[in-house]
């Protein structure tokens, strides 16, 4: 019976042919929507390698141009920050923080011109228990580097596999753009900080030390508050500090609030594509079940010749659902010509897996959605008298 | 092999009722060829329905092969017709997407044969009626006459005991008439195929074995037909 439905929708290709093409449209933008999506989950799933509950992140911007005036009221302010019973701990960093939209990246080489793109993150010695950093190697930053001949850096995962594979890192040598010579010192477990739906990148901590070579004012100043500190204190703290550091700006934020915000860059355009991928599906899905009923109707005494043959009406209801699935097929093996030079060619540098998820879950979907299309218009089918169907022409 | 007893079909809607069958009561026995004639309206196709099983009486009783059909399931009632009937329809009903073997294998699909087994019984039908070279055809490039033939190959693919025909020569010429009648003739007389036939042709109806006129729904003669041409 599968021959016998293949050979008759190949033989009304011409009349199939829109069908076929509407279910080869939808087949693609399902698959490029899901693809996005799934990729954004599996991204999702995976850890940040730091934790965000209770951290604050308070925007510092001196608006004078003393350098050395400036250095002295930072120091001044974060020994303030740091005295208040409230905090656990602070750290000053550069100002790509977790979560927000500043990114500051380079490239490090190691040995032989092995060259990768990475993130580069500035923080004091703090910053490890602020965010709660585990490392699976080595060690973090200590007053041991004060006096080291290369800065120390500490690398996360990403780094490790990217520059030095399975080659155990600690005590390696690389090098910046700016030939600066680093050596690492430990490797943390996961850093993702763009957002939770980002992939990890490749990213390593330099150690801000504010008592060599202290030339810059850190605009970013991370805390991490203890439970139940709230408003009160924020309000405090911020006229406390801004006592010191007078005509500074000072802004106060949580890591949670700007994790949502980064979230909704991600969510939003998601959102916004499945919509427009639901509107079309359901006009895929009204077309098809338009047609589906124009075409039964126009069948009626094939539907006759059917019975009239033995064809109980089962098998009446079980042949449109299979004509329709056989068209389905036909539409997604066309979608899937395209669809699979995705993976094959990591367009996008995407997971082979994200897409081969994608094709399947989309494919299912296409088949659910037709068959759901079909199921009305042939149980109608199978309810037509096979003499009175006979008599229409 | 088809006995009707006391048949009524009643065509009602909320004004109008029409009785199309009065009390009919028919037998027709293992091996013979049928004819029904009468006016159009007067009946003749929805008896060939009812016999064929594709429609059911009002009242009355249908029993084939000695068994009645009335508390059949439908899965029992399309096995009967699919093992049991061969139809032959006035306007073919081919499907003119499938080619002339496709057509012909139709009622086999709905039987438990392989692909190959299906395609052998197609192939020794439409060798029956003379249209071996027309395998691959689609209907479209057939004429009249060998679209009833593709029909009546279709009929026999499926070996049934009786044929029932509606109008088999009716919209074909006298030359291709005779044809297709000749083909019906030897599968009566060769096969011991049991045939009914409705025609309106009194020239066509005389070559058969038994004559029965309907008028208004009602059976108004039954007769051998070798008496009917004494």
């Amino acid at each position: 019976m599968i021959r016998h439905l293949f050979k008759l929708i190949w033989n009304r290709k011409k009349s199939n042919f829109l069908l076929i093409s509407e279910i080869f449209f939808s087949f693609l933008v399902l698959f490029g929507v899901l693809s996005f999506a799934l990729y954004n989950y599996h991204n999702y799933r995976q850890p940040l390698g730091f934790t965000h509950d209770n951290v604050w992140q308070v925007w510092i911007n001196p608006n004078t141009d003393s350098t050395a005036q400036n250095l002295a009221v930072q120091e001044q302010l974060l020994q303030r920050v740091r005295s208040f019973p409230e905090v656990a701990h602070a750290s000053l960093a550069s100002s790509n923080t977790p979560f927000s939209f500043n990114t500051m990246n380079g490239d490090l080489t190691y040995e032989k011109g092995k060259e990768v793109e990475t993130h580069n993150f500035e923080v004091q010695d703090e910053f490890k228990d602020v965010l709660g950093l585990q490392l699976s190697q080595g060690r973090w930053f200590g007053p041991q580097d004060n006096s080291s001949l290369h800065p120390a850096i500490v690398i996360n995962q990403k780094l490790k596999g990217d520059l030095f594979g399975s080659e155990d890192p600690l005590g390696k040598k690389v090098s910046a753009n700016d030939s600066t010579h680093y050596t690492v010192i430990g490797v943390v477990n996961h850093f993702r900080p763009a957002s939770e739906y980002a992939a990890e990148e490749g990213a390593f901590f330099g150690r801000i030390n504010l008592s060599k070579d202290n030339k810059y004012v850190w605009t970013g100043l991370l805390i991490k508050v203890k439970p139940g500190t709230g408003v009160a204190f924020e309000e405090k703290m911020v006229k406390e500090i801004s006592a010191i550091a007078k005509g500074w700006s000072i802004e106060v934020t949580t890591l949670e609030k700007m994790r949502q915000s980064k979230a909704k860059m991600t969510l939003v355009p998601l959102v916004a594509m499945a919509v427009v991928c639901g509107f079309l599906v359901f006009n895929v899905a009204l077309g098809l079940f338009g047609v589906l009923w124009y075409n039964i109707n126009k069948r009626t005494s094939e539907i006759g010749l059917r019975r009239a043959m033995g064809a109980t009406t089962r098998q009446i209801r079980t042949q449109f659902v299979g004509e329709v699935l056989v068209m389905a097929t036909f539409g997604l093996l066309l979608g899937l010509l395209l669809a699979v030079q995705f993976p094959l060619l990591q367009v996008f540098q995407l997971s082979p897996a994200i897409y081969w998820q994608g094709i399947g879950t989309a494919a299912v979907l296409i088949f659910l959605l037709v068959a759901l299309c079909a199921l009305y218009p042939s149980q109608q089918a199978s309810r037509i008298q096979p003499a009175v169907a006979l008599h229409e022409e | 092999m088809i006995q009707l007893q006391d048949i009524e079909k009643v065509y009602r809607t909320k004004t109008i009722e029409t009785v199309a069958l009065n009390r009919v009561n028919l037998l027709v026995e293992r091996g013979e060829f049928v004819s029904i004639m009468g006016p159009s309206g007067c009946g003749k196709s929805t008896l060939l329905n009812i016999m064929g099983l594709l429609d059911e009486p009002t009242s009355g009783y249908v029993a084939i092969d000695g068994k009645p059909v009335k508390t059949h399931s439908d899965r029992q009632l399309a096995k009967l017709r699919n093992e049991k009937i061969g139809f032959v329809f006035q306007s073919y009903h081919l499907i003119h997407d499938l080619s002339v073997v496709d057509n012909v294998e139709l009622p086999l699909l709905y039987r438990p044969v392989s692909a190959g087994e299906r395609r052998k019984s197609a192939l020794e039908a439409l060798e029956k009626v003379g249209l071996s070279t027309r395998t691959k055809h689609f209907p479209s490039q057939l004429s009249g006459g060998q679209r009833q033939r593709v029909a009546i190959a279709r009929a026999l693919a499926g070996n049934p005991e009786i044929i029932l025909a509606d109008e088999p020569t009716g919209n074909l010429d006298s030359v291709m008439g005779n044809e297709i009648m000749d083909i019906l003739l030897r599968l009566n007389q060769e096969e011991g195929t049991t045939i009914v036939m409705v025609t309106h042709d009194e020239h066509m109806a005389l070559k058969t074995n038994r004559l029965i006129r309907f008028f208004d729904g009602q059976q108004v003669a039954d007769s051998m037909v070798i008496e009917a041409q004494i």
